[in-house]
This record gives structure tokens, sequence and C-alpha cells, in this order.
């Protein structure tokens, strides 16, 4: 049998792979950067090599829709994120005492996180629909609403509404990482804790919040990303209305690319999307790295 | 004056009851020693004082203050766990000082206070660590430091040395009886182990299936031992115990006999007849003698250099051990007899409690 040096084993195994990942991702992604710096346009093939330098990317920073685009983002993204964490906190807190059918509601807590977010999004653009839906049905019939409201239609409440339904989907992931934690704090350390004299507050900061806290911010960090590309939850309940009200980053760079059909500036809004990803990756990766030190 | 009092207290968890009519009065500085098998209910009472688990019903006393049904955190009671328990992400400085802090005390009696805890337990080194950072035996300090932080009416010790390798356990059992004379504090301890319990307390508890079989001194168990369960739980090799009857006896004297064997032992005392008591000889006050009333077969040895356990199935059918000084040439296979003294017999009813 011929043996070869480690490394050189090591480069055989990796190349079948590494050709896939070169040819799906590294390709396309250095024909997007390319294409950014172009006036490239799908339906005017002529058009694919005209040299434009930076112009699109000045374009795009002094595009007004576009920054909307990116203040839209941020909000979606501090409101939906910051509620999924709390929610998810208490929720895996109220989740770690005994009581009488926990198990079964901990099983029902991966429910919202096992819909495909296109369903998610289908089952809550009914239940807000404007003539049939559950959420004016309900506030009506109990009595908190004289008449039925357009929740999706209304340019001030689009974006809430549509956060609202993501944050169902996604706080159970925060209430099972936070869960898992929760469990691994040892029930002397609470009772060690109680002798010492620390009521329920002192109790949660002094050993519950040290415990929970790397977790919960990696997962945190994760959301913000997931939250940060949000696309398909917009693209099934509002497609960026009324009135640009819900259009993302995202929603705004599929519009320019493949709606619009401008691949050049498209291709440039996201390698700008790109780079606010990357510096929220990086939070994520020291973050895990921290967590690795401390452990 | 007592620093704790128990009055029938029992404890049932659903239809099972682990703790059953517990009467236990603690004096202060006592040092008090819990020990039993496992499941006994010695970690379960231990946890009822300390105030984490409710008491199902009797009363508990803490000094003149009836106190089953305060809150853990009011009962001024400080507990070292097996775990140690100390809080992963603080100091050890942080950790001795905790409780102090909780009770809003100033900074410079909380440094001063852990600083000469810090030196009794020879931890000042180490203050700036981590748990993480330190070993067993410093963690086992730093528990028991934070415990001393509040000078609380009594601290509590469940199974505190058995994470700890032998040698360590041997050092810090030494400097736990130090540091109790040092501080005159009451001590409740919990532990499976005899000898950690013979040579800790000023007093022994010992559990038996949720009761007291029998509350004294260390060597009024070994002595006097009320029942067969402590007879044969406090002392190692554990006591032999022999089917035995009596069926006559003159005044001032009886005669036992060892139930399969001929041979007979007298005491100079009047017992009451009975066919089937239990005669208990400690394997230490067993002598080999030619004429020894407890004859048997060795079944095997265990030379330990300052001693020799020999094992050998009596007459009676009992495996039996004696436990002789030095090293012996005994060996396997051979016949031998022992006897004893009267003053080292124990005898108990057919029910297990001691009558003599």
């Amino acid at each position: 049998m011929v043996r070869f040096p480690k490394a050189t084993t090591a480069w055989l195994l990796l190349t079948p792979m590494m050709t896939i990942i070169i040819g799906v991702v590294g390709y396309p992604l250095i024909k997007t950067v390319y294409y950014s710096f172009t006036a490239a346009h799908l339906a005017s093939p002529a058009t694919t090599d005209r040299w434009v330098g930076f112009k699109n990317y000045l374009k795009a920073l002094g595009n007004t829709k576009f920054l909307d685009s990116i203040e839209n983002t941020a909000y979606f993204v501090s409101v939906s994120v910051s509620a999924e964490i709390v929610i998810g906190v208490l929720v895996a807190l109220l989740l770690n005492q005994t009581f009488k059918g926990r198990t079964l509601l901990r099983a029902l807590l991966i429910l919202p996180l096992a819909l495909p977010t296109v369903v998610n999004a289908m089952m809550w653009r009914l239940i807000y629909g404007p003539d049939f839906g559950a959420l004016n049905a309900l506030l009506t019939q109990i009595g908190l609403m004289a008449e039925y409201q357009s929740w999706l239609g209304d340019p001030d409440l689009a974006l809430w509404m549509v956060a609202v339904a993501d944050i169902w989907k996604n706080f159970p992931l925060v209430a099972l990482i936070t869960l898992a934690a929760l469990q691994t704090i040892s029930k002397d350390l609470i009772e060690a804790a109680t002798l010492d004299g620390a009521n329920a507050w002192q109790r949660f900061w002094t050993v519950v919040f040290p415990a929970i806290i790397a977790p919960v911010s990696v997962a945190l960090v994760l959301r913000t990303i997931e939250a940060f590309k949000v696309f398909d939850i917009i693209y099934v309940m509002t497609r960026g209305g009324p009135a640009n009200s819900t259009k993302t980053v995202s929603f705004h760079v599929y519009q320019e690319a493949f709606a619009y059909m401008r691949i050049g500036s498209g291709a440039s809004y996201a390698l700008i999307v790109v780079l606010i990803s990357a510096v929220l990756i990086a939070t994520y990766l020291w973050l895990i790295k921290k967590q690795g030190n401390t452990a | 004056m007592t620093a704790l009092s128990l009055k029938n207290i029992n404890k049932s968890f659903g239809e099972i009851q682990v703790i059953r009519d517990i009467n236990l009065d603690i004096k202060p500085g006592e040092f008090v020693v819990f020990v039993g098998p496992s499941g006994c209910g010695k970690s379960t009472l231990l946890r009822m004082i300390a105030g984490l688990e409710e008491i199902s019903s009797g009363e508990f006393w803490i000094q003149d203050r009836r106190a089953d049904q305060l809150p853990a955190s009011e009962r001024d009671i400080a507990m070292v766990f097996q775990s140690y328990a100390l809080y992963p992400h603080m100091t050890l400085a942080e950790n001795i000082g905790f409780p102090l802090r909780l009770g809003n005390q100033p900074k410079e009696i909380i440094e001063k206070k852990v600083q000469e805890i810090a030196s009794i337990l020879r931890l000042e080194k180490f203050l700036d660590r981590k748990p993480g950072q330190i070993s067993g035996g410093q963690r086992q300090r730093v528990a028991i430091g934070r415990a001393l932080a509040r000078d609380p009416k009594v601290i509590l010790l469940d199974e505190p040395l058995s994470n700890l390798d032998a040698a360590l356990r041997l050092e810090m059992r030494i400097e736990l009886a130090k540091l109790h004379k040092q501080l005159e504090a009451t001590m409740i301890y919990v532990t499976h182990d005899q000898v950690e319990a013979m040579t800790l307390a000023d007093r022994i508890v010992i559990l038996n299936n949720g009761e007291i079989a029998q509350v004294g001194s260390p060597l009024d168990l070994y002595t006097k031992p009320a029942n067969t369960f402590v007879a044969e739980f406090i002392g190692s090799p554990k006591m032999n115990l022999f089917p035995a009857s009596i069926t006559e006896g003159h005044p001032g004297e009886t005669k036992i006999n060892l139930i399969g064997s001929s041979s007979n032992l007298m005491v100079n005392k009047d017992i009451e007849p009975n066919n089937e008591l239990h005669l208990g000889i400690r394997p230490e006050h067993m002598t080999p003698s030619d004429e020894g009333a407890i004859k048997g077969i060795v079944t095997s040895t265990e030379q330990l250099g300052s001693d020799t356990y020999i094992y050998f199935d009596s007459e009676t059918k009992e495996q039996a051990v004696a436990r002789l000084n030095g090293i012996t040439a005994i060996r396997t296979g051979e016949k031998i007899s022992f006897d004893a003294s009267q003053e080292h017999y124990h005898l108990f009813s057919p029910g297990g409690d001691r009558i003599n």
C-alpha cells in the first residue's frame, strides 16, 4: 500500500469537498464582486462587462430607499430579537420549575420552531387577515376593538405585526438554549445561596444569571444574524409593503437584482449587506472563543 | 440551654415515611454526627434542619424559637455541601464574603472577616483565584470558610469529605476537629463513614430506616451498643454475632450455650432463660486459646502489618472474624479456637435489643 505523508492525505481527502465549495460558493462570490463594479442588467447581455467602478456603491449609499430598508431592518432586528430573548428566557425559567404537564409543554415548545418559515408566515397572514382574520375576530368579540383592522395594510403597524410572527416562531430557540443551560446549574448552588441568605432575586443574579449569560448571548448573536437576513417571512406576508414600510435589506437586494433585473447594482447592495453580516458573525465567533476560554 | 431541639419530627415523601419520630436536643458548641447506611434518612434530617426540606410533622426549635416554618434564609444556619457548591464565577474571597455581602455588611468588615477566615483555613494565597483553579481540598476549605463567614448558630456538613482522596480525607478530618475546638461552633455532620463519626463526634446519632437507633458518645456506642444494628455498624471489622441460648442459671451465674457448639460460656450475672439470643463479641476481643469456647476453621486471613484479621467458619455456622495484634502465622484451613473475657460479651434479645 502506498503511504502518503499526512499533509498529502489531508489534501487528497479535502479536494472533492473543496471543488464543490469553490464551484458553488467561491465562483458565484467572485462573480458577484465583479458584477458589483459593472452595469450588468439581466435583460441586456451587452451590459454585463460594462465597467462602472465604484458608481454602484456610491449610488447605493446615497439611495434613501436602501437606507430606509437598513433602518427597517434595524427596527425589525431590535424588536424581534429583544422580545425573543426576554420571552425565551422567561419561558425557560418557567419550564425549569417542577409542575404537572412540564414535559408536554417542553415538547410543545419545539412546534413553532419545527414549522417552515413560509408556513408560519402564511399562518400569520391568515390570522391578521382584514376580513376573516382570527385576530380581528378575537379583539372585536372580547370588546377591545370596535371594528376590523387591516393589520398588514397599515404602514405604522405592518413591521410590528411581522415581528410578532417572527417572535412567535423563534423565541422557542432561545428558550431551549436557556433551558439547557439552566439544567446544568447544580441544585446545591441554589440551595447554598438560599442558606447564605439570598432571596429569589439575589439567587437569580448570583447563580442563575452567570450560568446562562454565555449561552444566551450566543443565542442573541445567532438570532441577530438570522433576523438581519430576514426575507421569506416578508416575501410571504407583505412583499415589503405597504409603502415600503416592511422592506428590509434582503428584500431590497432581491428587488433590485431580480425584480428590476439590475444585477450590477444589486450585487453592490448584496455585498454591503454581506459586510454588515460579517461584523455580526465576527462578534459571534469572538463570543464563542471567549466562552471557550472561560469554560 | 439547647442550640437545636427536634421534637417528634416526621417526614414523608408521599406514601413513604423516611423519618420517624425523631427526638433530639443538641447543645451549643456540640459536634454531633449523624451516621447510618445510605437511605437511612440522615441527609434528609440534615436538610430539614437547614430548611431545605419541609418537616411533615413535629416541632423544630432553634434555641427558644420555634423554627419549623421559618424559611431557610432566616434560620441563621450554614451548610457545607458534599459538592462544595462554590459559586464558579466568583473568586474565593467573593465566595467566602458572599453571605456577608447579602447581609449588607460594610466593605471593610467583609474584607477583614474574609482575611481572618482565610488565615484560619490557610487560603490567603488563593483568595483571588476562582474555584475552578484550586484543588479539591482547597475547595473544601473555601466551602467551610463560607459557612463560617456569618458566625452562624449552627454549621451543617453533609458528607463534606467524601469527594476527597484517602490521604486528604484524613488530613481534613483532623483539621475539622481542630477547627471545631478553636471556634466552639455547633456542628452537625452527616457521614456514612463510622471512622469519621467515631473520631469527630462529641455525640453520635445512629440512624436506621429513618429512626434513631442510638444516641451517645462514640465510646458509649462502642462499649454498649443498644441493639444489633449499632453493634454491627460501629467497629471495624464488625462485631461477631453468634446465635446462643440460655437454658439454666444459678443465682449470680448464667451459662450461655452457643447453638451448634458443645461449648458454653459463663457470665457472673442473672439473665432470664431464652432460646433465641445473640451473643456479640468484637473481633479485637477474641483471643486465641487452645481451650477456647468459640471454635472454627480458618477460611482466610488478612495481614495488615499492625493487625491480622482471621476469618473463620465457626461451629455455630456463622462467618466470624478475629483481630489479632501484629503478624501471626495462622493459616487458612487451620482449626482455631478463641476465648473472650466476659466483660466483652454483648447479649441481644431475639428482637435485637441489648439485654446485659
